[in-house]
């Protein structure tokens, strides 16, 4: 009897979901399809930018774009690349969405990129920052509305030149991230400054949480300054490793989103002061009107400040909607040849411009130093220096080179 | 690829004390899954995801109740909160195999980690969080010349303490010495009279209970993520499988020599860190395929 | 051995499997196309993994490492070298089944939950590797946009080409499981201190179950390569040898055809679960749990039982 039921049980759900998801009718309104990091450490930042690009939908579709709404449905690909693109190829040929976008992990990022320049649909990638997505993997249907390694590597050596220091170490999360900051901001650095010596390097797993044993060893080379290469919850673990030997005190240290508020609040009032950091986005930073207006409806509508995927995600949506607006028509086509060099008004005040020649959104880079302040209780970025995307992004000629045209 | 700095043994030395506190914190999670690998002859997968509920759970008690006190109140309760939430497991539903096949208990022990690492997240959520260790156990002081973090220290101090715990418990107690026993011959064991589930639930209990104060114990150093059940789960199965299916001594000798490898390992050729476990773990199972102690059974 | 399959029903119902494959691309979507694609892979996938464990009984704990080694050899032909695809299609599971004599090798000298775990631990090995060296794998990357030759670029193609590797692999693992060599190994299975004592070459029989599983691991692994294109580290990872094993006991595993079955409800659960929810993983375990408890013979398992004493009527009526 129970073992009937079970089975049964087990058929029907196969039977239903296989039936209730069939083809859905074509019934018109712009049909945006995501796929991003739902569950993992990675998940913070997913929800992020989703809940940004819902914010701006929330006001879009007030008025409407060519005369209905943008919707959109999220899948989770569980930070697997497998699942990313199976649930990709979901969204195109079931779903029919106009538009794809997503997500954080690059090799799905870039899996994802494959199989929009077979289908021919555009592809937004809103989080993941492997320069490969609009250098020399991208293409004619693949967008980056995120910054990118090869612009934090820029920005990071354009700071670190202008110090004194000519003996680094790097070290960092030993995956294609890490590496890629790493070889960007060496590049770039010993670009501007010759003299500058890498004496070490050391690379540890993902995710890994004793980081102590790395930063001892670090410091008894004795080294002029550090790179980190890391991020998320992995810089969390490095950021209190640092505290707790007090490498801070010790060492300069430089690490691309240091100043990232995802990392800093958990770590409140402990994080360490004095560390260099870059970002795109800054919920404090600048001090627009328009930066106000929007954190005040974000933490209205999720109860946090937005971090910089949501600055990403709600970019990604104005872009959407302009471009089709602009295009005239539901038309994959002409969208994209809407998007291109279309400029919008970014939430934190001023236009932001997606790049014709290679799709890359042109994002500043804030350089800051991270700093206690007593009107929050976590550190957030001071003495800021903003780099123009101009400034910090490859050529025209270099991204025609790297992608072999 | 250099092949690392010249050092002293001044640095030699306080990795190595680096090495060995990282590897406390290892045995504490290792010695409870050894623990229930020798009693029941399972390896629990869940452990992992035990080890990070005990983690987050010393969050939400330190942050709930506050300052230094908090933190010791969610070293001690943080564990029976693990402990209590495989106790339900186990008996509601994991008792009810132990007459099957060992290969459907690992299976239930892997159910449960999917379970159980989900549960986390609704609970919880997905944004990081971070404890501190108490005011007096932050910063850090000069050894050998390179800053040695208290905590770690403090983790010194704690291995040692559990083992010594442990040793007496499976030695010196009834309830552990019938542990040993039924690991041992289980059969034999319920001839004696002895109601052999009981033993098995309380084996699993105190296994998982361990892995809880693991988590409880490595809060303050790392950020609390999900994810944390898988990165300690593998590392805990090679420990364990080096160290002597279901020897807790093993599960020690496992972890220091996995600890101290890593950190020498770190000064000596940085680039390659992450192979160095595997290589490790590797090498000696091709040397001891059985592990470097003797199973339990 | 063929009298089985020439029973009239078991063989009409092979038949008109086929013929529904067959015609599937005419009538369904093209989603559906992909998802039976996908499932095919995965199915062989699942049925080398059962010839260890099922047929066996020995812990192939990481039977994904070889469907990564396959993946991986078959990728890097096609992008680093200018060798046609039949030649990678070959050289791919040939190597998988090297790297499976090799890891074999060494897990074959010990028993049961020491074989599982040695094999986890050369496996994580392999994947460490893979995902460290970045300038020859991609790293955690991937390798993307591998080039599939003109013939296959249709989806339609794509699917009958991976129906006939299946069917071919099918049938040569058929034949493998009903010839004396597959009846020593579940014998092997049963009583491996008898089959010693009989003289029967315990280690090489395993061994030689082994190579041949990870053989066709490896030819799944090229198989995934064509049809997603893409490869990345963690088809190594020891997360997706254990979701084999689940499909394994989900279809039953001391059925032919229960693996199959196990990888398509996987398949098919796991995207469309996923549509509507994070918490797959959840549902999973419950699922898991669920099956523990009340079917652990499989849903093949459970359905053979169930029509076994009518089959057994039919014939007897003849």
């Amino acid at each position: 009897m129970k073992k009937t039921f079970v089975f049964t049980i087990l058929i029907l759900a196969v039977l239903v979901s296989l039936v209730a998801c069939g083809p859905k009718k074509a019934e018109r309104p712009i049909k945006v399809g995501i796929v991003d990091t739902y569950s993992g450490p990675p998940a913070v930042y997913g929800n992020d930018a989703l809940n940004g690009f819902k914010l701006a939908l929330e006001e879009i579709n007030k008025e409407g774009v060519l005369g209905t709404t943008i919707e959109f449905t999220t899948r989770d690909e569980q930070f697997k690349p497998d699942v990313g693109l199976s649930m990709a190829k979901e969204l195109v040929l079931n779903e029919q969405v106009d538009v794809l976008a997503g997500t954080i992990n690059s090799a799905t990022a870039l899996a994802i990129s494959e199989y929009a320049k077979e289908e021919k649909v555009p592809f937004i990638v809103w989080i993941s920052k492997s320069e490969k997505i609009t250098g020399e993997q991208g293409h004619r249907y693949v967008f980056s509305t995120g910054e990118n390694t090869y612009m934090a590597g820029k920005a990071g050596a354009s700071a670190l030149a202008q110090q004194p220091y000519t003996k680094y170490w790097i070290a960092g999360d030993d995956y294609e991230y890490g590496h890629a900051i790493g070889d960007s901001v060496q590049r770039n650095l010993k670009a501007l400054k010759p003299e500058v010596e890498i004496i070490g390097e050391s690379w540890w797993k993902v995710g890994e949480p004793d980081l102590v044993p790395y930063l001892t060893a670090i410091m008894a080379a004795k080294p002029d300054a550090v790179i980190f290469c890391t991020g998320g919850a992995s810089m969390t673990n490095a950021l209190k490793a640092i505290k707790a030997t007090g490498m801070s005190e010790q060492v300069p240290i430089w690490i691309h989103t240091a100043t990232d508020h995802a990392v800093l609040k958990p770590l409140g009032a402990e994080a360490p002061e004095g560390v260099m950091g870059t970002m795109d986005y800054h919920f404090y930073y600048p001090d627009t009107a328009e930066n106000k207006a929007f954190v005040e409806a974000f933490e209205k509508a999720y109860g946090s400040p937005p971090g910089f995927p949501a600055f990403h995600g709600y970019v990604t949506a104005h872009l959407i909607a302009e471009a089709f607006k602009k295009a005239g028509a539901l038309d994959r086509e002409k969208f994209i040849d809407a998007l291109e060099g279309l400029k919008v008004k970014s939430p934190a005040g001023g236009e932001i411009e997606m790049r014709a020649c290679d799709h890359q959104l042109v994002l500043p880079m804030y350089l800051g130093v991270t700093k206690k302040v007593p009107e929050y209780d976590f550190l957030i970025s001071s003495d800021i220096v903003t780099l123009t995307g101009d400034e910090v992004m490859p050529t025209c000629d270099e991204i025609k080179a790297a992608r072999g045209e | 690829m250099e092949f690392g700095q010249s050092f002293s043994f001044a640095a030699l030395g306080s990795q190595f004390l680096v090495g060995l506190s990282r590897a406390m914190i290892l045995f504490v999670v290792c010695a409870g899954l050894s623990f229930v690998l020798g009693v029941l002859r399972v390896p629990n997968v869940a452990h992992g995801a035990l080890y990070m509920i005990g983690a987050f759970s010393a969050y939400s008690i330190s942050t709930q109740i506050g300052g230094n006190a908090g933190f010791w109140l969610a070293l001690i309760l943080a564990p029976l909160v693990v402990a209590l939430v495989s106790l339900i497991a186990e008996r509601v539903l994991f008792c009810h195999l132990y007459q099957r096949e060992h290969l459907m208990l690992l299976l239930f022990t892997f159910a449960l980690s999917l379970i159980l690492g989900d549960l986390v997240k609704l609970v919880w959520g997905a944004t990081y969080r971070s404890i501190m260790a108490p005011a007096f156990l932050r910063g850090s002081f000069p050894i050998f010349g390179s800053a040695f973090p208290r905590y770690n220290l403090f983790l010194l101090f704690i291995g040692p303490l559990v083992a010594v715990g442990l040793w007496f418990f499976v030695n010196k107690t009834k309830m552990g010495k019938i542990s040993r026993a039924a690991a041992v011959d289980r059969e034999m064991v319920g001839a004696l009279g002895i109601n052999v589930s009981w033993v098995f639930a309380a084996a699993f209990v105190i296994g998982c209970c361990l892995a809880g104060l693991g988590g409880a114990l490595v809060a303050p150093t790392i950020s609390i993520t999900l994810g944390m059940d898988h990165n300690i789960i593998i590392e805990a199965f090679l420990i364990v499988t080096i160290g002597g299916l279901g020897n807790i001594w093993g599960a020690l000798v496992g972890s220091l020599l996995f600890g101290v490898t890593q950190s020498l390992g770190v000064l000596f050729w940085p680039q390659f860190a992450i192979v160095f476990p595997y290589a490790t773990v590797v090498i000696v199972l091709l040397l001891r395929p059985r592990g470097l102690l003797k199973s339990v059974w | 051995m063929f009298k089985e399959l020439s029973d009239s029903k078991q063989l009409w119902l092979v038949v008109g499997i086929l013929i529904v494959l067959l015609i599937w691309p005419m009538l369904m979507p093209r989603f559906y196309i992909y998802i039976l694609s996908l499932i095919f892979v995965t199915a062989l996938l699942a049925m080398s993994l059962n010839l260890t464990i099922g047929y066996g009984g020995l812990f192939q704990f990481h039977h994904g490492a070889f469907y990564g080694v396959g993946a991986y050899t078959f990728a890097l032909m096609l992008t680093k070298t200018s060798l046609p695809m039949w030649v990678g299609f070959v050289v791919g599971p040939i190597v998988a089944a090297v790297t499976g004599l090799l890891i074999g090798w060494f897990c074959v000298r010990l028993s049961q939950l020491y074989f599982g775990m040695l094999q986890i631990s050369l496996g994580s090995l392999i994947w460490a590797i893979v995902f460290r060296w970045y300038t020859f794998t991609g790293g955690d990357d991937g390798i993307h946009g591998i080039p599939r030759p003109a013939v296959l670029s249709s989806s339609n193609n794509v699917y009958y080409f991976i129906l006939l590797v299946l069917v071919i692999c099918l049938a040569a693992l058929y034949v493998i499981v009903k010839s004396p060599f597959g009846a020593t190994l579940q014998a092997i299975r049963d009583n491996p201190q008898r089959c010693e004592a009989v003289g029967i070459n315990v280690r090489r029989h395993q061994l030689t179950a082994i190579v041949i599983a990870t053989f066709f691991a490896g030819v799944a692994g090229a198989l995934f390569v064509v049809l997603e294109r893409f490869v990345f580290p963690d088809l190594l990872f020891w997360t997706l040898s254990l979701e084999i094993f689940i499909m394994c006991l989900l279809g039953g595993w001391f059925t032919f055809a229960g693996p199959m079955l196990g990888a398509a409800i996987i398949v098919a659960l796991r995207i469309f679960v996923g549509k509507y929810t994070q918490y797959w993983t959840l549902i999973l375990g419950v699922i898991l749990i669920l099956l523990i408890f009340f079917l652990p013979e499989g849903v093949m398992g459970y359905l053979l039982e169930k029509l076994k004493p009518r089959i057994k009527e039919a014939t007897e009526r003849g």
